[in-house]
């Protein structure tokens, strides 16, 4: 089995590293050669950020190649633009928040705005498989806004050969223990929808 | 997919770089934070099992290693790559003396410059002193050489470099390693079975560790025969190995591009070098004559390149590949295909390539999309005084930090940015100049401050500098991830205590410096005037804000919100000071200025209240 490629991209402070931890921890758990990657800047908070993960029987780079992502989970329709531009083909499955966020400064700076239904409309006529979500209320009304981008990791994990148990085993690992019960909640509503 | 059998972990890099060390019996272990580095030590800290501490800079870093290895005991010394600068006089001379107890230093290069002001190749250094190096290629390699070098540096008499990139650093893969090498605060004990941890008494030995002339130069000698019997080791341990494929293709290769090299070409011969200095050169000479045609794939300088050369081998390398910036598998696969290995339609995804530039309406949008630049957090204590210097127009010889982030927009208010502690002395320098008709600012933050700012500070006072120092004060060193330092009291070993804490005013105040100000940053009027004042008076005078990071090493929320009030001009003050909290609301004044609003990431810091001069930003009263 050639190596499989999921990208999770979004701005920091997000989620994306933890994202990026239990998808690689769930896959290591069923037995899978694993290797992931960070890529961030130097800033903390609102800069780009991504995490590259790979899993399968062999693999060598840390690092997805070009244009060869299985699937981008991306939590800011912003940056799907930007990554699916290098990482997506046609048939990469994207699943990406349908919200975006850019400070007022920089998107001021600019006077020929971009709107998020331009981008949307422009990622659905590249790419066929585009999945755009929007949690943010299911989330709330499980008690935490944050834990909406673990209910798009839990859709993610339909597209995966990794088993239920190993997620779950996945997201105990990588989460506060005070906060294991709402991230499993939130993981399985995704997990769990249509 | 294979049952698992032997013990394994995902394991970080930097991860296995400690528990290496644990499993080496590292006694002592210092560094001072440098991304990619910084995760080192922490994780070691783990295994409660050594003196694991975080130092005031690189320098004493390593002095305090070389202590303890003169000690007997094993120490290692973590940086990232321009803190080996900072450390490199006791370095190049300990490159002389030798060690008793093991020494390691891990220097954590930065390809790409992520986070870091330079792209320097660390190899050099071990050129430069004659000290041998490992390049692991993945974790698995981290941890065994990690545990490999503190035999190589006591059996020959030398401190080891291991060279990391961000991409091992930052990386997991799998680690074969028994769970008794995994930190677990119950179980770690000393390893009891290695020998050199028996106490020794200290006896001393000037020859070997008095570096005055008469015996440096018979040290000298001493290191360069060492490099031999180095040699012999990089040739025949085995650690340098070739995997013989197609005999026509040949790569030499180390570190992540091994990795890169291995994903591409599966089918090219391959010499990987995990101990890359010195060059094994029996190993390469019988590589290059088994196979047809080689090629070096190195990320940055062309550091093995000229090491092959000098024994008479030339072949191609940074003649195919950048000598900037990351490899990454794209433009390995590039340059194969430049070099005739691949052709342009052999391997799945070079189809794929082709399109670029295809997708036109994508790339047009991509264009538009404005650039996401690294901003301070919601609510970051730095952001007002970077707002007041902007409004006071003064030239602002800056530092290392996240309060870089004062230099770009659309705080623009920082004018320098080169080395560590580099503020205080360059305001100094730039006030000799005579070159600006305003007073000059210096600024740096606490962690800065001690690494290096003092002794600039105190040269000031020295030479009678007049200039106004400002010392960023978030009790932690943020950038790196919210690492403890002097003026904190607490650090990663147990057994701190916090009368030990240094206090920045009162260093200041012993330099002999009597204009001090210490302000709340979050008071921005307060900081506004103090500025203003501090900057109009002719002698050197130091502020100093204090607030706590908003980050760590807890995360702060005031618990309170705020929002813009029906009549808000679009005058855009408040989205000057970069909150990323003040978004486009995408409502437009009929002067087709955007209307802000602020979302639910607002902390309540209050600073973009005082600075609407026209009161329409308001708490939220609930
Ligand atoms: S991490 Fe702390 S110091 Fe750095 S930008 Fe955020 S609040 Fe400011
Ligand atoms: S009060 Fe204003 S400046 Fe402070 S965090 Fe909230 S929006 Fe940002």
């Amino acid at each position: 089995m050639d190596a499989q490629n999921i990208l999770v991209c979004g701005i920091g402070g997000q989620g994306v590293v933890l994202a990026g931890k239990i998808i690689s921890n769930a896959a290591y758990g069923k037995g899978f050669d694993v290797k992931t990657s960070e890529v961030h800047g130097m800033s903390q908070r609102g800069g780009s950020v991504s995490t590259h993960i790979r899993f399968g029987e062999k693999v060598f780079s840390p690092l997805i190649p070009g244009q060869s992502a299985d699937i981008i989970l991306s939590f800011d329709i912003y940056e799907t633009l930007r990554y699916a531009r290098d990482f997506a083909d046609k048939k990469t499955l994207i699943i990406s928040s349908n919200y975006g966020k850019i400070p007022l400064w920089a998107s001021a700076r600019e006077n020929d705005g971009i709107s998020i239904a331009e981008i949307t409309g422009t990622l659905k006529i590249n790419f066929d498989k585009l999945l755009t979500v929007n949690k943010k209320e299911t989330a709330m009304a499980l008690g935490n806004v944050r834990v909406a981008n673990i209910i798009l990791l839990g859709l993610l994990s339909k597209f995966t050969d990794i088993e239920e148990d190993f997620w779950l085993k996945a997201i105990q690992d990588s989460v506060p223990e005070k906060t294991k019960e709402i991230n499993i909640k939130a993981f399985l509503i995704g997990r769990n929808e249509k | 997919m294979q049952a698992k059998t032997f013990h394994t972990a995902l394991l970080t890099g930097n991860e296995a770089i400690a528990a290496g060390a644990y499993k080496a019996g590292v006694r002592v272990a210092t560094g001072y934070p440098g991304t990619p580095s910084s995760e080192i030590l922490p994780y070691l800290a783990r295994f409660n099992n050594a003196i694991v501490n975080w130092s005031i800079n690189e320098k004493t870093a390593l002095e305090i290693a070389i202590g303890a290895s003169i000690g007997y005991k094993r120490s290692m010394f973590t940086t990232k790559h321009v803190g080996l600068n900072v450390a490199s006089d006791p370095f190049m001379t300990l490159a002389l003396t030798g060690v008793r107890g093991g020494i390691v230093i891990i220097t954590a290069d930065d390809p790409a410059m992520h986070s870091s002001q330079n792209e320097q190749d660390n190899r050099f250094y071990s050129k430069f002193a004659k000290v041998p190096m490992f390049e692991p290629s993945d974790s698995n390699e981290c941890f065994k050489f990690t545990d490999e070098a503190f035999e190589v540096s006591e059996s020959f008499d030398t401190p080891v470099i291991i060279r990391m990139t961000t991409r091992i650093s930052h990386s997991k893969s799998v680690v074969h390693i028994e769970p008794v090498y995994l930190p677990n605060m119950n179980l770690n004990s000393e390893n009891k079975n290695n020998s050199y941890l028996k106490e020794k008494i200290y006896i001393k030995d000037i020859e070997k560790f008095v570096m005055a002339p008469v015996y440096a130069r018979k040290r000298h000698k001493i290191a360069i025969e060492r490099l031999k019997k180095l040699q012999e080791f990089s040739n025949n341990s085995g650690i340098n190995r070739i995997e013989y494929n197609s005999l026509d293709f040949g790569i030499i290769t180390s570190g992540v591009s091994y990795q890169y090299v291995k994903e591409i070409a599966p089918f090219a011969s391959v010499l990987k070098l995990s101990f890359s200095y010195p060059v094994p050169d029996l190993l390469i000479k019988e590589f290059v004559k088994r196979v047809k045609s080689v090629i070096i794939v190195e990320e940055l300088e062309p550091f093995i390149q000229n090491e092959i050369s000098s024994i008479g081998i030339n072949l191609k390398g940074k003649e195919i590949f950048n000598r900037f910036g990351e490899l990454t598998p794209d433009m390995v696969k590039e340059g194969l295909i430049n070099a005739g290995f691949i052709k342009k339609y052999d391997n799945k995804s070079s189809g794929k390539l082709l399109s670029k530039g295809g997708l036109s309406e994508l790339d047009n949008l991509l264009k538009k999309l404005p650039q996401r630049l690294p901003a301070l957090c919601s609510g970051c204590p730095h952001t007002s005084i970077f707002y007041a210097l902007k409004k006071l127009k003064v030239p602002v010889m800056g530092d290392i930090g996240c309060y870089t982030l004062g230099a770009l927009p659309p705080l623009n208010a920082m004018d320098s940015c080169i080395s560590m502690g580099l503020a205080f002395g360059a305001a100094q320098g730039l006030s000799l100049s005579n070159s600006s008709p305003k007073k000059i600012a210096g600024i740096m933050g606490d962690s800065t401050f001690f690494h290096s700012g003092i002794t600039s500070l105190i040269d000031a006072k020295y030479n009678n500098a007049c200039f106004t120092a400002i010392i960023l004060d978030n009790s932690t060193t943020a950038m790196t991830g919210g690492q403890d330092h002097p003026g904190t009291g607490k650090n990663l070993s147990p057994g701190q205590v916090m009368s030990n804490k240094i206090d920045i005013k009162r260093v200041v105040e012993g330099i002999g410096i009597d204009e001090i100000y210490t302000i709340d940053p979050y008071d921005y009027n307060a900081v506004y005037k103090t500025l203003k004042k501090a900057l109009s008076s002719k002698n050197l005078n130091v502020i100093i804000t204090k607030r706590p990071c908003i980050l760590y090493p807890v995360k702060i929320d005031l618990g309170k919100k705020f929002k813009i009030l029906e009549g808000c001009n679009g005058c855009g003050l408040c989205m000057q000071t970069g909150c990323p909290s003040i978004l486009n609301s995408g409502k437009f004044l009929d002067n087709n200025k955007p209307v802000p609003f602020i979302d639910s990431s607002c902390i309540g810091c209050s600073i973009c209240k005082d600075i609407c001069v026209f009161n329409f930003i308001e708490e939220i009263k609930s």
